[in-house]
């Protein structure tokens, strides 16, 4: 379970970042006042356009961030004061975390298996499985630099699952994937969620949040402005489908802010 | 766990044969090639000299310097000629080359020298020489202080008529042994001068390439945010690294001052100037192992620096214009001590790095006291243990790690 408690971040820019923005402002708000939990056996979604905030929540919650404001519980371990329990119990998909490309897929697997604190035997038995359901068995002993781009996206998220954490967040999941391993990863998720796993993801593509999530939360400009199962957003707005929805919300809020 | 980690750092290196090959063979390879090199290029430039026979230009020679040369003209390894050039023309040669000295004898000089006792002049040999050749630096030295000092006392022998008026007192004429020392020591005073500053340097440049990899590197590539959502704490990861890159710069100094022991034939007249062999210097088991920690505690202070340079650092790049100036300060406090001359001050060995080197210095010619050597080691401590804190700190800092 997953309680986000009137989250905030706010980052500090530089003077480089303040041009880069073309702000005067030395702060920037990424994320103001979220709050939303989320329960074993559901996937959730972040929905947002880029740049509302979705990767700087999923990063906090991963314990990379530290909130300004509010608190996270992963769990019921707090992400800032019990950070190592936390980040015992996720596994955190994302296309910024990447592997040694010198090392092979088996040496890779023990060597984060080892750092989760799991014995040889679970490590081994725990590898057999991610590299049969994601095809990664015959490519085991390969250098990961003379892997496919699939088969390496494949190993990376068989890596951050390796310890089977209880919550899986999963940022921008079908992004940059081809499609075959888009679809496994896709169907990983839905197994996830029977075995009674909480998987969280974040995106920009509607049909993603309308196949996958059981509920979403729609992210712009930083503030939650609509959270609930898809059907229940189109009620809200009163519109025929999640992206009229959407666009209806965006137009409101996103002005709203300006 | 934090062995785990080491381990991997270990791995990264050993199993790719690149890595290997330009952290421990090739510059163990350059070392030993480029001392051999050198070594032997001076040693010939030496005998070069040696065998260099000197084109003296005279002028004015009296009889009396004609007959004293003849009789003994194969002693000195000179060519004497005579010239019906100007002399301005004869300096022309001199600045290139073709002439190495040019000695020139007063007018009347043999009846000046005899009439002493009633000319206003004394009798005078002029020299001109070219210092910036070396032929000619030593023909002068040659010629003043052994064929010219010989000749003035054989004219003054005639003067007095007994070799026993022209002769105050003679130096070590009974005496062959005049050397007196410990060969330890003379070994250890050879290299005192120039083994550490290598090995200072050394020892930096072997964590130096893996070190800017390891973190900077990792967070370039985006591994190490991988590594950083594992349940591990920050302080774990940082130690594991500098831990890991440790192991590798003592092992790639090593490679480098095996490759020093083995180019010790050839090289050791550069060196120290004089034939060197590592065995004759016999420190005592203490000795030996302050050394280790001496070398040990630096190790400590580099790996520190690189670290905490590596970690501040968006991109190796960055990094590696960072590191230049460090390694400038590394290299000054290398080279100082060379210059170094007289009993250090206390508080030099307080100094990070230069304190170090002074102790391994001070070591080898046997003049180390307990408590610089103390205060050299708490020294260090103190600043890995300080540069560690600021390593673990950058790594709690999201900004700096998620390079924001």
């Amino acid at each position: 379970m997953i309680e986000v408690n009137n989250f905030t971040k706010i980052y500090k820019l530089s003077r480089k970042q303040m041009s880069k923005e073309k702000t005067k402002f030395k702060q920037k708000v990424a994320v103001k006042d979220v709050s939303f939990v989320a329960e074993d056996g559901e996937i959730f979604g972040l929905l947002g356009p880029n740049g509302a905030g979705k990767t700087t929540t999923l990063r906090t919650i991963a314990t990379l961030l530290r909130p300004t404001e509010g608190s996270i519980k992963v769990n019921g371990f707090d992400v800032v004061k019990d950070s190592a329990k936390v980040r015992s119990t996720i596994g955190f998909l994302t296309n910024d975390l990447k592997l040694e490309t010198h090392f092979t897929p088996t040496y890779t697997m023990s060597f984060f298996g080892k750092l989760y604190g799991m014995d040889e035997m679970t490590i081994n038995r725990r590898m057999d499985d991610l590299f049969t359901y994601f095809g990664i068995t015959p490519f085991k002993d390969q250098k990961i630099s003379e892997l496919s781009t699939g088969m390496s996206q494949k190993l990376s998220i068989a890596v951050s699952l390796i310890h089977d954490p209880q919550v899986v967040i999963f940022d921008e999941p079908t992004n940059g994937l081809d499609i075959i391993t888009a679809k496994a990863v896709t169907e990983y998720l839905i197994h996830l969620k029977e075995e009674g796993k909480l998987v969280v993801v974040s995106t920009h593509i509607m049909e993603v949040a309308e196949r996958l999530c059981d509920r979403i939360a729609i992210i712009i400009n930083g503030q939650k402005v609509a959270d609930g199962s898809v059907a229940e957003i189109i009620g809200q707005e009163d519109k025929e489908s999640l992206e009229d929805a959407f666009f209806s919300l965006y137009s409101r809020y996103a002005k709203e802010v300006d | 766990m934090i062995w785990v980690l080491v381990k991997k750092e270990l791995h990264r290196v050993f199993s790719d044969r690149r890595l290997v090959f330009s952290t421990f063979i090739l510059p163990a390879l350059s070392i030993y090639v480029i001392y051999s090199l050198m070594g032997s290029m001076i040693g010939e430039r030496i005998v070069d000299q040696q065998e260099h026979i000197s084109n003296v230009v005279v002028y004015n020679a009296p009889p009396s310097f004609l007959e004293f040369y003849d009789q003994r003209d194969s002693d000195y390894g000179l060519d004497f000629n005579g010239s019906n050039l100007d002399i301005e023309e004869e300096k022309d040669g001199l600045k290139y080359g073709s002439i190495d000295l040019i000695l020139v004898f007063s007018d009347d000089f043999d009846r000046r020298f005899e009439d002493y006792e009633t000319v206003a002049l004394q009798a005078e040999v002029t020299t001109f020489y070219n210092p910036s050749e070396e032929y000619s630096q030593a023909a002068r030295s040659k010629v003043v202080r052994e064929l010219l000092a010989d000749y003035e006392h054989d004219l003054l022998v005639k003067r007095f008529g007994d070799a026993s008026y022209a002769t105050a007192f003679g130096v070590d004429i009974t005496n062959e042994n005049n050397q007196v020392m410990d060969p330890a020591k003379a070994t250890g005073t050879g290299l005192s001068m120039i083994l550490p500053m290598l090995i200072a340097m050394l020892l930096f440049a072997g964590a130096m390439g893996i070190g800017l990899d390891t973190i900077a590197g990792e967070k370039e590539r985006g591994t190490m945010a991988t590594l950083l959502m594992t349940p591990i704490s920050r302080e774990t990861i940082a130690l594991g690294k500098v831990i890991g890159l440790a192991i590798i710069a003592i092992m790639s100094a090593l490679s480098s001052f095996i490759a020093i022991i083995a180019s010790l034939p050839n090289s050791g007249m550069m060196m120290t100037g004089g034939e060197v062999s590592i065995t004759s210097l016999a420190l005592t088991p203490l000795m030996y192992l302050q050394l280790l920690l001496v070398m040990l505690t630096l190790v400590g202070i580099y790996v520190g620096l690189i670290c905490i340079t590596s970690v501040r650092a968006k991109s190796v790049k960055e990094a590696g214009t960072y590191i230049t100036p460090i390694y400038m300060l590394v290299m000054f406090a290398a080279f100082s001590t060379i210059f170094q001359s007289g009993d250090p001050e206390l508080y030099q060995y307080a100094i990070p790095i230069l304190g170090n080197v002074l102790a391994i210095k001070r070591l080898l010619t046997f003049e180390l006291l307990m408590g610089e050597f103390l205060l050299t080691i708490l020294v260090s401590i103190l600043l890995t243990g300080l540069l560690i804190a600021m390593i673990t700190r950058s790594f709690n800092n999201e900004k700096v790690m998620l390079n924001n």
